[in-house]
């Protein structure tokens, strides 16, 4: 594995990340350090249109192959979010998925998750799309939920610290496919990279409307499905909070929040 | 009176008729030979000597994603890897058959499965110890307290199943988030529901680690075997290799 041991401490680079984002406290003068607040861009969503290049993921009709569905819904959903204010990160807008400064070099899914916890965005979509069963399948990382982001995160577990975060914007998301009358099945799953996003994170699939698999290209049907995901999202904006980050010195006694943690989380 | 070119032309026709005649008889004899070969890997090692017995397969349905349970009547061998496999593959069986909810293709799903005691612990050879006399292998000694992590078990007794999969099923197995989830999900299920010893699980495909299931379903991590039914006790363990 790729990006086995490797730790999510960068800092943001991207310009958009830094719309809205909690400036930091200074320091405290105290022995203890305070550690800094995590910092959410609640304005900013990132989309990762699942597969792409040589990976086609599954063939789910005759002339329909995963990869195209997940990039037509995100070119949907992204429509949809910027027309109601939001900044949208895409992880490919095109066939291959390729970093921006290496002409040609493929994106694996570790680079996904590492451009995706750059963005500190308010949600991580994963998109995904299948021939079996019917209407959307939503699924959060099956990680166990941690009390806070410790100093150093692991990449293979940086999700846990925020599956409380990806259990509410489950909720969210499953009210508003609800109140779409789209049929829904929520549960876990544990899909690469969704374990090293450090966002509130879900793996959308979208399945046919229907008996036949080619439903699942419908332009309307795909146009719901997008219109409730984005509804969802104006009501998420507004309840997204970063988790508490441990500080070194109090380590594993975690669950506590530090006044700056919860300065953190205020929009 | 019948032509002699024509005469020709019937022994011709006599001759491919027996000679198709015997095409045919030899590959019906080959076919056959090859569902014999087929029958043979299909059965576990240890083949059943007990009466059957009830297990609990914990079945999945692809149209409502939910695992619900289902009581059976197997024999299954005494041997626990054997019984392991043995369960997986009745349960693929389950899915092979005709209306199947969650229909995955026919065959043997599992190659081998190793049951090892937890904590996992590797073993060295003692380099300060003194060959024996008698030539034999030099005293082995545990190695664990170098591992700052080792899978530890819950309960005394606790095992880790490793699960080496055929590549022939893997490759057929449907792409989709969903429906290799199901798969792995009802995998662990009917181990932890038969053989509670089993507290977590590693898969391998054709003995080597594999990413994916098929494209979506992670195999590089341990999974906890835990009640996996709809609404049951599910646990998360965010183990990851």
């Amino acid at each position: 594995m790729t990006g086995m041991g490797r730790a999510q401490t960068a800092p943001p680079r991207t310009a958009a990340s830094q719309q809205d984002a909690v400036p930091s406290r200074p320091a405290l003068q105290s022995s203890l350090p305070i550690p800094a607040p995590i910092t959410i861009n609640r304005k900013l969503i990132v989309l990762d249109p699942a597969h792409g290049g040589v990976d086609s993921g599954s063939q789910i009709s005759d002339t329909t192959v995963e990869k195209d569905v997940t990039l037509a819904l995100a070119y949907r959903l992204r429509s949809l979010l910027t027309a109601r204010g939001f900044t949208v990160v895409m992880t490919r807008d095109a066939d291959v998925p390729s970093e921006p400064d290496a002409a040609g070099t493929a994106l694996t899914l570790d680079d996904r998750a590492g451009m995706a916890n750059h963005a500190h965005a308010a949600a991580c979509l994963v998109l995904h799309a299948t021939g079996s069963g019917t209407g959307v399948h939503l699924y959060r990382s099956e990680l166990e939920a941690s009390s806070g982001v410790p100093t150093v995160v692991p990449w293979l577990t940086a999700q846990a610290a925020w599956i409380p975060q990806s259990q509410s914007l489950e909720k969210q998301v499953a009210m508003a496919f609800s109140r779409s009358g789209i049929s829904l099945v929520t549960s876990n799953a544990s899909v690469r990279p969704i374990d090293s996003l450090t966002c509130p994170a879900l793996v959308v699939e979208l399945a046919p409307s229907g008996d036949d698999a080619d439903s699942i290209n419908n332009t309307d049907y795909q146009q719901r499905v997008a219109l409730a995901i984005a509804g969802a999202m104006l009501f998420w904006q507004d309840e997204v909070r970063p988790p508490a980050r441990l500080s070194a010195s109090i380590g594993a006694t975690a669950g506590r929040s530090t006044q700056s943690d919860t300065t953190g989380a205020q929009p | 009176m019948i032509q002699r070119h024509q005469r020709i032309v019937f022994w011709c026709l006599i001759a491919c008729i027996l000679g198709m005649g015997a095409l045919l008889a030899w590959e019906r004899h080959r076919g056959r030979e090859r569902i014999e070969a087929l029958a043979a890997d299909q059965a576990p090692l240890d083949s059943p000597t007990a009466m059957a017995e009830t297990v609990t397969l914990e079945l999945a349905n692809d149209s409502d994603g939910t695992i619900s349970p289902a009581s059976r009547q197997i024999a299954l061998p005494e041997e626990a890897n054997a019984r392991a496999r043995a369960l997986i593959d009745h349960l693929i069986a389950e899915y092979a058959l005709p209306g199947s909810p969650h229909a995955l293709p026919p065959g043997s799903a599992v190659a081998e499965v190793f049951l090892l005691p937890l904590p996992l612990v590797g073993y060295t050879t003692d380099s300060t110890a003194k060959v024996t006399k008698d030539g034999g292998f030099l005293p082995t000694a545990p190695v664990a307290s170098n591992d700052p992590d080792p899978l530890q078990p819950k309960q005394p007794g606790g095992e880790l199943a490793v699960i080496d999969l055929h590549s022939t099923f893997v490759n057929q197995h449907p792409s989709g988030v969903e429906v290799e989830s199901l798969t792995l999900r009802s995998i662990l299920g009917t181990l932890h529901a038969n053989l509670p010893q089993i507290e977590q699980v590693r898969f391998l495909v054709d003995g080597q680690a594999r990413e994916t299931l098929a494209g979506h379903a992670d195999l590089l991590r341990t999974y906890p075997a835990v009640n996996t039914t709809s609404g049951g006790n599910s646990e998360n363990v965010g183990q990851s290799n």
